[in-house]
């Protein structure tokens, strides 16, 4: 078997020189240098020079590249509206690959209603068979993700392997049910991944409340939407003993309560921010650009500054891409009409680079902690099947290489983001055999 | 001014936009004291209204705009159209624009998408409300009539008094009104008024604040019920905390004061009986001005050229 082996990259983390050697198999596990630099859940790296290159081995020279555990991304939409399943699976595979993004949690949507044992199989299998990152479906907290009746989450989570369930973009309305779910699935370690608006007070809601909705005229989404529904959220977590991961936080008050909760030490939960909620602010929605409508909507500049603080202290577990493709035609109508999403998979790593690492606001490793190791810690997505947590595979990234997000750079099949047209920093080598 | 194909807002518009089109508004209007009020420099060409909310002071404004200077108007009812089968917007427009309109005016319960529109096509789209976003022929309106009034809008001090938030006619008219030189002030339920620091714009507590700021004009706005899902403030106490009461009148009266009222006018809400008999009440004003101003917007707008 011929082994990969790259020579003198640079280990992102600390910023040392190091040689690692692979298996050609793309799975991580079969990483097989265990050095000096012990990375938890991660492949062990050796300092350059130090590591015998196996006979007949295939050699890398990565001078001047960074090497780093490839991300893993907690939240995804991969439906296209009106494209076959085949073609979204193919595409967020494809996409993912090239923003290093090695293994995805894919969210229920239409589409892919994953609340019963076939829906997740065929996906399985259409996933297995046409996707080149990793999928990991997220079930369904409840039938049909109406709202009022439970999922069979003992089929999804002991049979089907299912570790988080979700009801894709929707806050659970049915605070009953989802108390009694909690309840009912505390002891199947299953993880409950919600956004925290609540609608009562976000319905026909399209902007935070600044400058930009007054002259808009779009109505304002208060930012205590966001923070009730938290503060309940925790409440019933704690109270039920169940898992609980926070979608899409998007406000510094949010972070403020998550930090509080955590430091309680009563409570089980993660956190998640969207990229674009560290990048972007309200400004950026300029004359209606519907490029920039998300829900929770973007927030104040101040907002941005907690979450990325959030996220260096920890509070904020993952940094996720909250990829959702939307057709071209429905970004072109008018901004309360087109749907509320960006892609964020093909440029995710560049992206990251670009606009935090570079700047100077995030170090490699807080971003190798917010978009490998947490993510993955929370999905388990590498745990063998004695149960041991396997390694994740590594990528390399040449920070010099430029270029300039085009409709030939995504590969997601859609053009719903503001970085189009945009240069971005970095090229991504994943798998490395 | 420099040729221009739609108007969707008031910001959109240069100073010198905004003051060629009021000052032919005033030759528009000399037109409707003339035994023939029609002149012929729209002769045709093709007017289309598109009014996807119910309107009927606007509309019909337009369209006796329209005829006035000698257009040929057509009237699309979205109600009994392809819409309500579920045709997006870009579809609507396509068909319509194999009419070959000329002027599209546009109204929809959505802020945007008249610049969606316009956007879309060759024909000149005027802007007759969107959402809470902008009501330009409005503004146009409100600030030709209080330059009638007054000689001129610089240095007069407006207050606008209710529903700022949902209200597309507050973001216009104070928008013109502040280019113009005026000062304006927003007065009304607390649920309703933006913080100053979003709009730039001055909040007053109560009546008392408002009779101290000492203003020119009183413009109250429209309480629209129909586009309040959950009620912002208890109704029946509207009146007497923000509408213009017959005591409030007395005081305004005694300092001649006038009252702007965008219409249609909810008695015994905003104003009460006898503030639409004040002297100084513009609301009729209003609406005949509207004709002018919206004749002048269609004679300075130019299809099928760049904003």
């Amino acid at each position: 078997m011929t082994k990969t082996c790259i020579t003198h990259a640079i280990w992102a983390p600390d910023g040392q020189e190091c040689d690692v050697c692979t298996a050609p198999a793309v799975n991580a596990s079969n990483i097989l240098s265990a050095g000096d630099i012990p990375v938890p859940g991660v492949a062990q790296v050796t300092p350059a020079g130090k590591m015998k290159i196996p006979a007949q081995s295939r050699v890398i020279d990565a001078a001047g590249k960074l090497l780093l555990p490839a991300l893993y991304d907690l939240h995804t939409c991969i439906e296209i509206p009106g494209r076959s399943k085949r073609e979204c699976i193919m595409r967020a595979g494809e996409a993912a690959v090239r923003g290093g993004v090695w293994g995805m949690l894919v969210l229920p949507s239409p589409a892919f209603c994953f609340d019963n044992g076939a829906a997740l199989d065929s996906f399985r299998e259409a996933a297995e068979a046409r996707s080149v990152a990793e999928m990991m479906p997220a079930g369904c907290i409840s039938l049909g993700m109406r709202g009022n009746e439970q999922a069979p989450y003992n089929t999804l989570s002991t049979m089907r392997g299912v570790r988080i369930l979700s009801d894709g973009e929707s806050f659970p309305n049915n605070l009953l049910m989802l108390y009694r779910s909690m309840q009912y699935a505390a002891d199947l370690e299953l993880i409950f991944a919600v956004r925290a608006d609540v609608p009562a007070l976000t319905t026909h809601t399209y902007a935070h409340p600044s400058s930009t909705a007054y002259k808009l005229g779009l109505h304002p989404c208060p930012p205590c939407a966001e923070e009730i529904g938290t503060e309940t959220l925790l409440r019933l977590a704690e109270a039920t003993g169940a898992r609980l991961h926070l979608q899409l936080v998007s406000t510094a008050e949010s972070v403020r309560i998550i930090r509080r909760a955590k430091e309680s030490g009563r409570v089980k939960v993660t956190a998640e921010v969207a990229l674009h909620h560290l990048l972007y602010t309200h400004e950026n929605i300029g004359n209606y650009d519907t490029v920039y409508k998300t829900v929770p909507p973007l927030r104040d500049k101040g907002d941005c500054e907690a979450l990325l603080e959030g996220v260096k202290d920890g509070t904020i577990d993952c940094i996720v891409s909250a990829h959702t493709p939307c057709t071209p035609f429905s970004k072109k109508q008018d901004f309360i009409s087109a749907p509320a999403g960006m892609v964020g998979l093909d440029t995710m790593l560049p992206t990251l680079y670009t606009k935090l690492v570079k700047p100077g606001l995030l170090s490699w490793a807080e971003l190798v902690q917010a978009c490998c190791l947490r993510p993955a810690a929370i999905a388990s997505p590498w745990e063998d099947e004695e149960g041991g947590r396997a390694t994740a595979p590594l990528l390399l990234f040449d920070p010099e290489e430029e270029f300039v997000v085009d409709e030939a750079s995504l590969a997601c099949g859609t053009l719903n983001t503001p970085l189009l047209g945009e240069k971005l920093y970095g090229k991504v080598t994943l798998p490395l055999h | 001014m420099k040729p221009k194909k739609d108007l969707i807002t008031i910001e959109s518009l240069s100073d010198e936009d905004i003051c060629t089109i009021l000052e032919s508004a005033v030759s528009m209007k000399e037109i409707f004291t003339k035994s023939v009020k029609k002149v012929p420099v729209l002769r045709g060409k093709s007017v289309l209204t598109l009014f996807y909310e119910p309107s009927t002071r606007t509309r019909s404004s337009f369209e006796v705009a329209a005829h006035r200077l000698s257009a040929d108007v057509t009237t699309f009812t979205p109600s009994t159209s392809s819409v309500v089968k579920g045709e997006s917007v870009h579809d609507t427009i396509d068909t319509l624009m194999s009419m070959k309109m000329d002027y599209i005016i546009v109204r929809h319960k959505n802020s945007g998408i008249p610049a969606v529109i316009a956007r879309h096509c060759n024909a000149s789209v005027i802007n007759a409300g969107d959402g809470a976003h902008a009501h330009p022929s409005q503004a146009f309106l409100d600030a030709f009539t209080i330059r009638e009034h007054f000689g001129a809008a610089e240095g007069r001090r407006v207050v606008i008094i209710g529903d700022i938030l949902h209200s597309r006619v507050a973001r216009s008219t104070s928008c013109i009104l502040r280019r113009l030189g005026a000062q304006v002030a927003f007065m009304g339920p607390r649920s309703l008024v933006p913080p100053m620091r979003y709009t730039g714009i001055e909040c007053l507590a109560d009546w008392d604040a408002v009779f101290a700021w000492k203003p020119d004009v009183i413009y109250l706005l429209r309480v629209q019920n129909e586009r309040i899902e959950n009620p912002f403030f208890p109704a029946a106490d509207y009146h007497h905390a923000f509408g213009v009461t017959e005591q409030r009148l007395r005081r305004i009266e005694d300092e001649g004061m006038a009252v702007m009222h965008p219409g249609p006018v909810n008695r015994g809400v905003e104003l009460c009986d006898a503030a639409m008999e004040y002297k100084n009440c513009l609301v009729c004003n209003q609406v005949e001005n509207g004709i002018a101003a919206r004749m002048s917007i269609l004679y300075h707008l130019t299809p099928g050229t760049l904003s």
